[in-house]
C-alpha cells in the first residue's frame, strides 16, 4: 500500500486544537448526517439531510484551510485539508462525542440535530467576533448560512413537540437521551484558555454552555419538558465526555472512522 | 526583440467574467458578481480574488480550475493564482440583471426582490390535486419570491432544501409548478 507523507504544521498549538475541535464537530455530525441520504422518511427531509451532510463537510473543509492558511502551510492546500479530515489516527480526532453516535431513529436525529445547530450557532456568534480576520469572516459567513439548517430544526421541534402523544413521547425520549451527552459539546479543547484570552475565540466552550441555554431552556420549558434542561452543575454523561482529548468510542473507531477514511487510507495520493 | 507581451487587463476582466458557473452554465460568475478584485503584474503574474456564494459550495474548486484556463489563454499571461474570500461576503445584490433574468429563465428564482416576468397569455392552470397548506409559506424567512414561469405571487416554499445546498424548493399555486429559489446567503 502506497503513503504519502504530507507535511502538516504542528497540531499541538491551542489555535489548532480549537480549530480541529470546530471542524471535526462539523465533520462527523456531517458524515453522519449523510446516513440519512436515500432513506428519509421522506423526500424533503432526504434533500435536508444530505444538504445538511454536504455543509456540514464543507465547514469542516473550510476549517481546515483556515488552520492550515494562519500556520504557514505552504504545501498543496487540497492535500494538507484531505490529510486533516481524513488522514489522522482515531485518538487525533477532537469532535463531541454525542457526534459520532449513530442517528438511531429520526427522533434521535432530529432531537441531536436541534441541539447541534443551536450551539453551533451561538458558537459562530462568538467566533464572529474574532481577533483573526479570517476566522471572523468565515464565521460571519457560516452564520448567516446557518438561519436555514436553524429554522429547519426548530420546525420540527415544534410539530413534534405540539404534535400527538407518540410524536411527543418519541422526541421527548430522544431529547432525555441527547442532552446529558450533548454537554460534552461544552469541553473546552486543549489549552483553550490560552485562544480564548487571545480573542481568537471570544466566550470559549464552556461559556458557550450558558449563551446555548439562555435560548435554548425556555425553549424546552415550552414545550414542557422543563426536567430535561441541564442545572448548571450538571456534568457531561461519562460515556460523552472526552471527544475534545481525543477519547472516542466504538461508534468512531470501528464505525465512522473506517467508513469515512477507507478510500483515503487506500489511496491516499488520489485526487477528486 | 525580447519585450515581454503586455497583458490587457480588460481582457484578463472579460475571461474571468465569463467562466460559467459549473452548475448553472447560461450563468457566468460575473454575472453572479463572484469576482472581487483582479491584479495584473508586470511580470504577466494575474491574481484573481473570488467571492463563493454560499461557503460550501462544491463548484469552487472546478470554477477555480475555469478561471485558471480561462486566464493562461489571454495574450501575455505568465502565471495565475486564485483566491476565495469571504470578506466581503457575497451577497444577492451582487447579481447582475442579466444574471437575474438568466437564473429566472433556467426555472431558477432569484434571489433579492421581484423579477419581472409577465405572466404569459392563455396559460391555463392544472386541476390541485393537494392543497399546499399556508403554514409551509411561513417561518422565521419566508423569503417570497414570484413564480419564474408565469410570474405570480402566489407561491409557497415547500422545503428548505432542494436539489442542491444554494436551492430550495418552491411551488407556484397559478400556475401549478414547482420551481426553485437560489436561495438567500
Amino acid at each position: 500500500m502506497s503513503t504519502v507523507t504530507v507535511p502538516l504544521p504542528d497540531l499541538t498549538t491551542p489555535r489548532a486544537q480549537v480549530l480541529l475541535a470546530i471542524a471535526d464537530d462539523a465533520l462527523i455530525s456531517g458524515h453522519r448526517a449523510s446516513h440519512w441520504t436515500g432513506v428519509a422518511p421522506s423526500l424533503e427531509e432526504d434533500l435536508a439531510f444530505s444538504t445538511i451532510a454536504q455543509d456540514g463537510i464543507s465547514h469542516a473543509d473550510l476549517w481546515y484551510r483556515v488552520l492550515l492558511d494562519g500556520a504557514g502551510h505552504d504545501g498543496d492546500l487540497r492535500a494538507g485539508v484531505d490529510a486533516l479530515g481524513l488522514g489522522r489516527e482515531v485518538d487525533a480526532y477532537r469532535h463531541a462525542i454525542v457526534c459520532e453516535r449513530p442517528p438511531r431513529d429520526f427522533a434521535y436525529t432530529l432531537a441531536r440535530h436541534w441541539v447541534h445547530v443551536h450551539v453551533e450557532a451561538r458558537r459562530l456568534d462568538a467566533l464572529a467576533g474574532s481577533t483573526d480576520a479570517e476566522v471572523a469572516a468565515l464565521a460571519t459567513k457560516l452564520r448567516h448560512e446557518l438561519r436555514y439548517h436553524l429554522a429547519h430544526a426548530d420546525h420540527w421541534f415544534d410539530r413534534l413537540t405540539t404534535g400527538d402523544e407518540p410524536a411527543r413521547d418519541r422526541f421527548r425520549a430522544a431529547l432525555a437521551a441527547v442532552l446529558p451527552e450533548s454537554l460534552g459539546r461544552f469541553e473546552p479543547a486543549v489549552g483553550e484558555d490560552e485562544v480564548v484570552a487571545a480573542g481568537l475565540f471570544p466566550v470559549g466552550h464552556v461559556a458557550l454552555r450558558g449563551h446555548w441555554l439562555e435560548a435554548a431552556a425556555p425553549r424546552l420549558e415550552r414545550a414542557g419538558f422543563a426536567d430535561l434542561v441541564p442545572g448548571a452543575d450538571t456534568l457531561v454523561a461519562d460515556a460523552a465526555a472526552g471527544g475534545r482529548t481525543g477519547r472516542h468510542t466504538e461508534d468512531f473507531t470501528q464505525d465512522v472512522w473506517p467508513e469515512m477514511t477507507a478510500l483515503y487510507r487506500a489511496h491516499p495520493d488520489a485526487r477528486w | 526583440m525580447t519585450a515581454a507581451t503586455t497583458v490587457d487587463p480588460a481582457a484578463v476582466r472579460r475571461a474571468v467574467e465569463g467562466v460559467p458557473d459549473p452548475e448553472l452554465p447560461p450563468v457566468t460568475i460575473g454575472m453572479l458578481g463572484m469576482v472581487h478584485d483582479l491584479d495584473v503584474a508586470t511580470d504577466g503574474t494575474v491574481r484573481v480574488e473570488l467571492l463563493p456564494t454560499f461557503s460550501g459550495c462544491p463548484a469552487t474548486e472546478m470554477i477555480e480550475r475555469d478561471v485558471v484556463d480561462a486566464v493562461r489563454a489571454v495574450d501575455g499571461v505568465q502565471q495565475v493564482t486564485v483566491r476565495f474570500r469571504f470578506d466581503p461576503p457575497w451577497t444577492p445584490e451582487r447579481i447582475d440583471a442579466t444574471g437575474r433574468e438568466r437564473l429566472r429563465e433556467f426555472g431558477i428564482a432569484p434571489p433579492g426582490g421581484p423579477v419581472p416576468s409577465p405572466r404569459p397569455e392563455g396559460r391555463t392552470s392544472l386541476p390541485l390535486l393537494v392543497a399546499p397548506s399556508a403554514a409551509a409559506a411561513a417561518g422565521p424567512a419566508a423569503d417570497p419570491r414570484p413564480c419564474p414561469f408565469c410570474g405570480s405571487d402566489a407561491t409557497i416554499r415547500d422545503s428548505e432544501y432542494g436539489p442542491t445546498p444554494c436551492r430550495d424548493l418552491r411551488f407556484c399555486e397559478a400556475c401549478q409548478q414547482p420551481f426553485e429559489a437560489f436561495k438567500t446567503f
